[in-house]
């Protein structure tokens, strides 16, 4: 049964593109954004509102936007071009300009494709390759400074202090009320599901953040009171964790099938999902302080490898996997992602040598290859359903 | 008369609805019947067909599994279970050092790894091009004006192997038609085409790891030169079945349905 939180959260969403667009006639500007290192703190600090955009699993947007991008760009990033193309989508209809980053080079090209073909006004964040040097960490702040600047001049409004203060003292509780909800709903009791927790990370890419905040604190309360209730029966579960490509709001394939044919998701690193709101530990109040937290955080897959044995994504992937007790990973990659595709296979290995199982599915947004993709998830639920069955036997 | 506790599994593939009877871990009757455009119907015929060899009838069934894509229409059946777990209960019933399976069915191709037990370790699909596909063979076997059946056999005679580029079925056709032109002989030409085939999926084979013994499944494991051409490019030697390789997939239904049926399930 869905919690009572969790449907005044959708219905919220609902009715956001109408606030946005009167809060836009009171003189506010709504800033869309898209990038995995960007620090939406700050947008957030300067009075702009932030709503993080992209949408995913509408194959008649990928086509649009495909007379703007190349048809080699990734499918998600031709759906963003599409939804701006189309301008139908009453968030994307709503902003006043964009910022973008430069953490995939995809998305990247997507910021130059909306300045050229559609006059946006895109703020870029440039992003170092390899995170580990000191010298990438003195580039990233230094673009971060020269990125909060240019913010500064689009809104006309000056950073202040205590309003940054305040800022990550907010965004540091979202992220601590989401990693909660998180843990809550790989429990047994499955008090909340793992879809519906990703539901609530989606809307927060719309809602006002402080009304947010409020929301997932009133989920953390009907969780902790609905605490007790009879687990179900444990026999039988193929828990799932899944990695790879952004499945964004809207791209519904995957989700639909690895539940039609009985297995669980139980977590996720994606960057749609929980991978941005953790290990973000911010010291210093301050500009630097924000860019050197984002860029300690556990990095993106279009960054490169440098060591696949000290790899923090890698090394992150394997302890959520554990965290969660997920009996095997899914690991999407969108057609022409090739930052996820290429390391599919690294992976899968370095998995491999602690037990765990994974499966890649390369698909886009087309549903031609739904039977397929539902082969191979089946199979690959029947081997850990098997594998479970056989460990609880012997 | 004692009633026999019967079990089927039923494999409606793309070309070939395969089922098998079993009774007490063997196999008592069999089918293989081409299949038609109705995928429930298939299952049907085939069930009844292989009851009928078994001289049994449904009352005789007390569990059925179905596989292959006509799975997902199969109200005949107890429960379903994909193509990729039956091919590796049904390897390891044929062969259990079954290490690793190659199938080759009508429209896809399969590498499965096993473990000891004979469960799936990984796999590996590839249902994106009819390479390595009994379809693809078909479609060759037509350009060349002979069953399905003669191809392994005659491209056991070729003298030299034709290199053929093209696994796309549409392309290698008129490469065929053009070597054919050409004056080529025709069993050079196959044996090029299976060899041109065994690359193809050799990728995918290597990505689950091919590990001794390897067990080759599905209708295209009936064509010796596919089989020969696979051992070469693979470096591998495949096990000589004791069984129907092409029945695999619906003995390992019929292990999996005997099993759910003790378990109650
Ligand atoms: S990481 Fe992959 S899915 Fe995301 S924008 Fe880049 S190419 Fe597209």
């Amino acid at each position: 049964m869905t919690l009572q939180s969790v449907e005044l959260i959708r219905k919220r969403v609902a009715e956001r593109p109408a606030e946005l667009a009167e809060a836009r006639t009171n003189g506010q500007k709504v800033v869309g954004w898209q990038g995995y290192n960007l620090p939406e703190e700050l947008i957030y600090a300067l009075g702009l509102i932030p709503v993080r955009i992209g949408a995913g699993g509408d194959d008649r947007l990928v086509e649009i936007g495909a007379r703007y991008i190349s048809t080699k760009n990734c499918v998600y990033v031709r759906e963003t071009v599409g939804l701006f193309a189309e301008n139908k989508d009453p968030i994307v209809q709503n902003t006043d300009f964009l910022a973008f980053d430069a953490t995939c080079l995809q998305t990247y090209r997507t910021a130059e494709i909306l300045e050229y073909y559609f006059n946006k006004e895109v703020v870029v964040l440039g992003v170092p390759r390899n995170f580990y040097w000191p010298e990438a960490q003195v580039y990233f702040t230094k673009e971060v400074e020269h990125f909060t600047g240019r913010l500064e001049e689009l809104s006309g409004a000056r950073l202040d202090h205590d309003k940054l203060a305040e800022t990550i003292e907010l965004y540091n509780r979202i992220r601590g009320a989401i990693v909660e909800i998180y843990e809550y709903q790989a429990e047994r009791e499955r008090l909340i599901s793992w879809e519906e927790t990703y539901d609530i990370i989606h809307a927060g890419y719309v809602l006002d953040r402080k009304e947010y905040l409020r929301m997932l604190e009133g989920t953390l309360r009907e969780l902790q009171e609905a605490q007790g209730r009879p687990a179900p029966e444990e026999e039988d579960e193929a828990r799932i964790f899944i990695s790879g490509s952004v499945i964004p709001p809207g791209d519904k394939k995957l989700i639909h099938i690895i539940n039609a044919v009985g297995g669980r998701i139980v977590g996720d690193d994606l960057w749609s999902g929980l991978i941005p709101y953790l290990d973000v530990h911010i010291g210093e109040n301050t500009v630097e302080g924000v860019a050197l937290a984002y860029i300690n955080r556990t990095p993106h897959g279009a960054l490169p490898y440098l060591e696949l044995e000290t790899d923090k994504r890698i090394k992150r992937l394997k302890e959520l996997v554990k965290n969660y007790k997920a009996h095997g990973v899914i690991y999407h990659t969108l057609r022409y992602c090739d930052p996820y595709s290429f390391k599919a296979k690294e992976t899968k290995d370095v998995l491999a040598a602690e037990g765990i199982p994974l499966l890649e599915i390369h698909t886009e947004y087309s549903g031609s290859d739904y039977e397929a993709i539902r082969t191979r998830i089946e199979a690959f639920v029947e081997m850990l359903k098997i594998r479970n069955f056989e460990t609880l036997r012997n | 008369m004692s009633k026999v506790t019967a079990f089927a599994g039923v494999d409606v593939g793309s070309l070939g609805t395969k089922t098998v009877i079993m009774a007490e871990g063997e196999i008592i009757g069999s089918a293989i019947i081409r299949t038609g455009i109705n995928t429930e119907e298939n299952g049907w015929n085939g069930l009844n067909a292989a009851l009928e060899n078994a001289g049994l009838t449904r009352d005789d069934l007390a569990y059925v599994v179905a596989t292959g894509y006509g799975r997902i229409s199969a109200p005949y059946a107890n429960k379903t279970v994909t193509e990729i777990t039956c091919h590796a209960k049904g390897a390891h019933y044929i062969h259990p050092q079954t290490k690793t399976i190659i199938d080759m069915g009508g429209q896809d191709c399969k590498a499965i790894r096993l473990d000891d037990d004979g469960n799936v370790a990984d796999f590996a699909m590839n249902d994106k091009c009819a390479a390595g596909t009994g379809r693809f063979l078909e479609v060759m076997a037509n350009v060349f004006k002979v069953s399905l059946d003669e191809l392994g056999p005659l491209s056991l005679s070729a003298t030299e192997v034709l290199p053929v580029s093209s696994t796309c079925t549409v392309f290698a056709e008129s490469e065929t038609v053009s070597l054919l032109a050409r004056g080529e002989k025709p069993e050079n030409i196959i044996v090029g085409i299976h060899h041109a085939i065994s690359k193809r999926v050799g990728g995918m084979f290597s990505r689950v790891g091919v590990q001794n013994d390897v067990f080759f499944s599905g209708g295209v494991a009936k064509n010796v030169g596919m089989r020969k051409a696979l051992e070469e490019a693979l470096q591998i030697k495949i096990v000589e079945p004791r069984k129907d390789p092409q029945l695999a997939g619906a003995i390992g239904a019929a292990v999996i349905a005997e099993s759910a049926w003790k378990r109650g399930r």
